[in-house]
């Protein structure tokens, strides 16, 4: 009989990369990754050596060669900006088979450098290899320009089907920016962080540039460098180190679909199947969150997804939001570090999420990392959603501290 | 006729190649699965709702309406010169949901593009062989 790997592992440390955000200078993803697992592995007080299992979307063979890993378990599973959540529940499950006790987590994309280095986005002549459906029949042959041109349809249909309104999600995205202020990693933390930086209102984000209607500039994500990584370790395992364990308490993954011209409800994704397994896993549900940790790659990304956590009725997930509840001080806070939408976002944000979820749980986000404190919340624990695609794909992490 | 400068998409002899054929003809071919009766999108070797590897082809009425839609204010290639347009999703009557670039639409003002408004397809020739479908509003 198959044990229930809850609590069975923990993430018991995480670290970023030397530098994250606009790195005039240029990085590779590679670096990015290399900085955050020898982070990682000073604060845990270990060698990289030591690591049985390596998780990364791609490079997961790379990392191991260049840091010298004779790895037991190898995962590249890439589907997306919550393929690190799908880490985590992959690791949990190895580490509750017993075949690992200690594996990292990485991430590296320098979103930033790369498209600095490279121009723009590519021009395309052709559409592409013909076995893919999106080529023939989608947004390759219909000229869409990456992720806003997919996410912006959902906000339409969302405002048709629900009622809700612009102003609504723009919402998510001024709460999102108060958060930001506290954080001096943020890349909007101010005037002196980024010219555009500091607070914003409902009507800025109104004001601020049409980029897919009904996506204005302030619904969007940033585009970053940014490298991250953490360890997760058996039980056993996780009560020998220094640091602060944060226990995966339920974790769960699913699809709607891949292209979004698969996606049969826009107003809704598989957040839904991945959260309930997760709670089930824990044996909690929606109103034992303390936190909420929600991919906001755009505004209506976070609305819908705090829907489909079970946390706001269905159609009202930007209410979340509202009258300073998920503010800095209010009842539920949500993406306490500013969020992809003001903090850093590289193009995979899964991995933000993860670190800022277990500085949070683990009473160390006033420590700070590279000096930098953050805001600390009294959360003990956190409802944690990646969203990867285009509204496609979930991995969602039911985290509980120690305490 | 001037040059399509879009990308054209590469045909699929396996898979695909009938609704092509139809484009090329003005018809607006759909696959259907003779199992269970029920029209699907994008085309493939197996039914997604019923699993059964029995389909065929039927012409559709090339009627349908629009389910969502976003407007494009910047683009790569060739259709950096249309900006701005609508991308769109459409809910063909005989069922499926095809992606296009919808026309009889103002793209400056959005508010006056209306979920649920009825389309009909049309083709345009980008090569020898490749004719691309796109949706225009008729109400």
């Amino acid at each position: 009989m198959p044990s229930n790997p809850s609590m069975s592992a923990a993430i018991i440390a995480a670290a970023e990369s030397d530098k994250i955000g606009y790195i005039e200078e240029g990085t590779t993803a590679l670096q990015l990754h290399i900085e955050a697992i020898r982070n990682v592995c000073d604060a845990a007080g270990i060698k990289p050596k030591e690591i049985e299992g390596v998780f990364s979307p791609s490079h997961s063979s790379l990392l191991a060669e260049y840091l010298g890993i004779r790895p037991k378990y190898i995962d590249t599973t890439a589907v997306g900006g919550c393929s690190f959540q799908m880490h985590v529940h992959h690791a949990l499950a190895a580490i509750n088979s017993g075949i690992i006790d200690i594996a990292v987590v990485s991430h590296g994309e320098a979103g930033y450098s790369a498209r600095k280095n490279k121009g723009n986005g590519t021009l395309r002549s052709g559409a592409g290899d013909p076995w893919i459906p999106s080529n023939q029949f989608g947004t390759g042959i219909y000229g869409a320009w990456g992720a806003p041109s997919h996410y912006s349809h959902a906000l339409t249909r969302h405002m048709h089907d629900w009622g809700s309104t612009k102003e609504d999600f723009a919402q998510i995205a001024a709460v999102t920016r108060e958060w930001a202020t506290l954080n001096p990693r943020a890349v909007m933390h101010s005037k002196e962080t980024h010219p555009n930086g500091g607070p914003i209102t409902v009507q800025d984000v109104l004001d601020s540039r049409m980029i897919v209607w009904p996506l204005n500039l302030l619904d969007i994500c940033l585009v970053t460098d940014h490298g991250g990584a953490v360890l997760i370790a058996s039980a056993e395992k996780a009560r020998s180190f220094k640091t602060s364990p944060v226990w995966i308490a339920g974790a769960g993954e699913s699809q709607s679909h891949s292209d979004i011209m698969a996606m049969n409800d826009f107003t809704a994704t598989s957040a839904a199947a991945s959260s309930a397994t997760a709670y089930r896993m824990a044996g909690m549900g929606p109103n034992d969150m303390e936190m909420g940790m929600i991919y906001d790659s755009f505004t209506v990304t976070a609305g819908i997804t705090a829907e489909m956590l079970g946390l706001t009725p269905r159609g009202e997930g930007p209410s979340l939001w509202a009258n300073g509840n998920a503010s800095p001080g209010g009842k539920f806070p949500v993406n306490t570090n500013g969020g992809g939408l003001s903090f850093s976002h590289s193009g995979m944000y899964g991995m933000m999420l993860l670190i800022e979820a277990y500085r949070q749980l683990s009473g160390t986000a006033e420590d700070g990392i590279h000096g930098l404190p953050g805001k600390q919340t009294n959360a003990k624990s956190a409802i944690v959603n990646g969203t990867g695609g285009a509204l496609s794909v979930t991995g969602t992490l039911v985290l509980t501290s120690d305490v | 006729m001037a040059e399509y400068n879009k990308p054209i998409p590469s045909i699929d002899p396996y898979v695909n190649k009938p609704f092509w054929d139809g484009a090329k003809e003005g018809k607006l071919m759909l696959p259907r699965c003779v199992t269970c009766n029920k029209v699907h999108w994008y085309p493939r070797t197996l039914c997604p709702l019923c699993h059964s590897s029995n389909i065929e082809w039927i012409e559709g009425s090339g009627e349908g309406y629009i389910h969502t839609f976003a407007v494009q204010n910047r683009a790569f290639g060739g259709w950096a010169d249309e900006t701005p347009y609508v991308l769109a999703y459409i809910d063909v009557k005989e069922g499926g949901r095809h992606a296009t670039v919808l026309r009889g639409v103002d793209a400056e003002n959005p508010e006056s593009i209306k979920i649920g408004a009825k389309v009909k397809v049309e083709f345009e020739q980008a090569d020898e062989d490749t004719y691309v479908p796109y949706w225009r509003v008729v109400d």
